[in-house]
């Protein structure tokens, strides 16, 4: 991803904002300990009056014992919160992209049609032009500069097309079909492909596959498309000179995971949690559809797993993604 | 099971002819045609399982002639295999529904392993359709 400063201004910015999310109440919780540990523990001076020194230490060893309940279930109940907030934040990400994706493919739709017939239309022109003498072989006084109108029209339809197809491509609600895969091969057959651009530009790109992975049940094509985007985003992001850094390993006993990290300019804070968006993009107009990245996203989690960034403005992002195996003995 | 049907495009006869005879060797059906166009042309004619297409060929090119193939028929597998890596490309042929991305010169082995995972791919898919056929 090339950064570029100042607003992208090429698309419409669609904005669901996120419903706000509920704070943990942290504060309230420490107060209750507090309470909880001050009951026991004021009643030790009436008992101190009343029946002696040892009921008094039994009352302070109740309010100790129960700061340190409390302290273990606050805590705990903390942890569940936090938890909780990253899962919402995870859902409403998935939720957004998918009102998005139903958004723009309902438009592409719409725009396709009355592109095909412009196109259409444009060929149709071409092909008069051509019957009445003056096709673009034949500049006839001012014919040249319309047939060259012509042409750019066809262009720039061709372009729309392009653009309106990624869409409908990302919404389609193709089932992928699952293959035992080998992870390492797989991810090193598409950094062979990136590693000859990359060399051109003085970025190397080391590897790091663990040995003994297991066979991964998904969906090879779909998976080589992930892979490729995120290695020529790495490749993007560094100016000249830089490592791209290509590491699997087991995650735990069903999963994998790999990651692509890059010593690149990185992406700032405010750009990390729209990088998913569809048309989220810092490149000049006409140079990405800022649609890979949520494509990415799209393709992961039909294939179960999860899609993770990790970035530092000048020092590098790293992709890590997250696929369950399914672990199958032996070969496919 | 029927035969494995392999088409091979590619305008350099050379390699198109060498690459033909070493698949047929390996008891693949392998066929070779020399561009783009006459690829769709027997396509029509005849059932292939998985169809090998090289990117820079004159005329139509491997990347409008997989799109055009995987419109008429869209189960058919398509390896694309390319002489220069350009990432441009791969990443539009995988977009556009290629199965894999090879470059060349790629091991025999390799090759056959590649196109078994597509065989593979394209009965699953067959399978798929005939399932969902029978439970409407």
């Amino acid at each position: 991803m090339r950064k570029e400063s100042g607003p992208t201004g090429r698309c419409p910015d669609i904005d669901i904002t996120p419903y706000p999310i509920e704070e943990p109440g942290q504060s309230r919780l420490r107060l209750f300990q507090v309470l909880i540990t001050l009951l026991p523990a004021a009643l030790a001076i009436p008992l101190f009056l009343c029946a002696g020194p040892i009921y008094a230490l039994l009352a302070l060893s109740v309010a100790a014992v129960s700061f340190m309940v409390a302290g273990y279930y606050i805590g705990r109940i903390a942890r569940a919160n936090e938890q909780k907030c990253k899962l919402d934040l995870q859902l409403i990400q998935s939720q957004k992209l998918a009102a998005i994706g139903e958004l723009s493919s309902g438009i592409a739709h719409e725009i396709n049609n009355p592109l095909a017939i412009i196109g259409q239309e444009v060929e149709w022109m071409k092909h008069l032009m051509k019957e009445a003498g003056c096709g673009s072989n034949t500049p006839v006084g001012g014919m040249s500069e319309f047939n060259d109108s012509l042409i750019e029209i066809g262009r720039q339809v061709d372009r729309c097309r392009e653009i309106t197809h990624k869409l409908l491509d990302f919404a389609r609600k193709k089932e992928p079909l699952i293959q035992a895969v080998d992870m390492n091969r797989l991810i090193e057959d598409m950094a062979k492909l990136v590693e000859k651009e990359a060399r051109q530009r003085n970025v190397l790109i080391e590897r790091n596959y663990q040995a003994d992975l297991p066979l991964v049940r998904t969906d090879p094509p779909l998976l080589r498309q992930v892979v490729l985007n995120l290695l020529n985003n790495a490749n993007w992001a560094i100016e000249d000179r830089g490592v791209i850094t290509i590491s699997t390993m087991r995650a735990g006993k069903n999963a994998v995971e790999f990651m692509v990290s890059d010593t690149g300019c990185g992406i700032p804070p405010e750009n990390l949690d729209k990088i998913f968006d569809p048309f989220f993009t810092t490149k000049p107009p006409g140079k990405g559809t800022g649609l890979g990245l949520s494509i990415c996203h799209g393709i992961i989690s039909k294939l179960g797993g999860s899609i993770s960034v990790d970035s530092e403005v000048g020092k590098g992002t790293t992709f890590t993604v997250h696929l369950p195996a399914e672990t199958t003995k032996g070969n496919n | 099971m029927s035969e494995f049907r392999v088409l091979i495009v590619d305008d350099e006869i050379d390699f198109l002819e060498t690459l033909v005879k070493r698949l047929k060797k390996r008891k693949l059906d392998a066929v070779g045609v020399a561009s783009g166009e006459k690829a769709l042309d027997i396509l029509d004619r005849e059932r292939f399982d998985v169809v090998i297409l090289d990117v820079r060929m004159p005329g139509l090119d491997g990347i409008e002639t997989l799109k055009e193939i995987k419109r008429r028929t869209p189960l058919t597998e398509v390896i694309m295999l390319t002489g220069h890596a350009s990432v441009e490309s791969g990443m539009q042929g995988m977009q556009s529904g290629a199965f894999d991305y090879v470059i060349k010169p790629a091991g025999i082995d390799d090759l056959i392993e590649k196109l078994n995972q597509a065989r593979e791919r394209k009965l699953l898919h067959e399978e798929r359709i005939r399932s969902d056929r029978k439970v409407p």
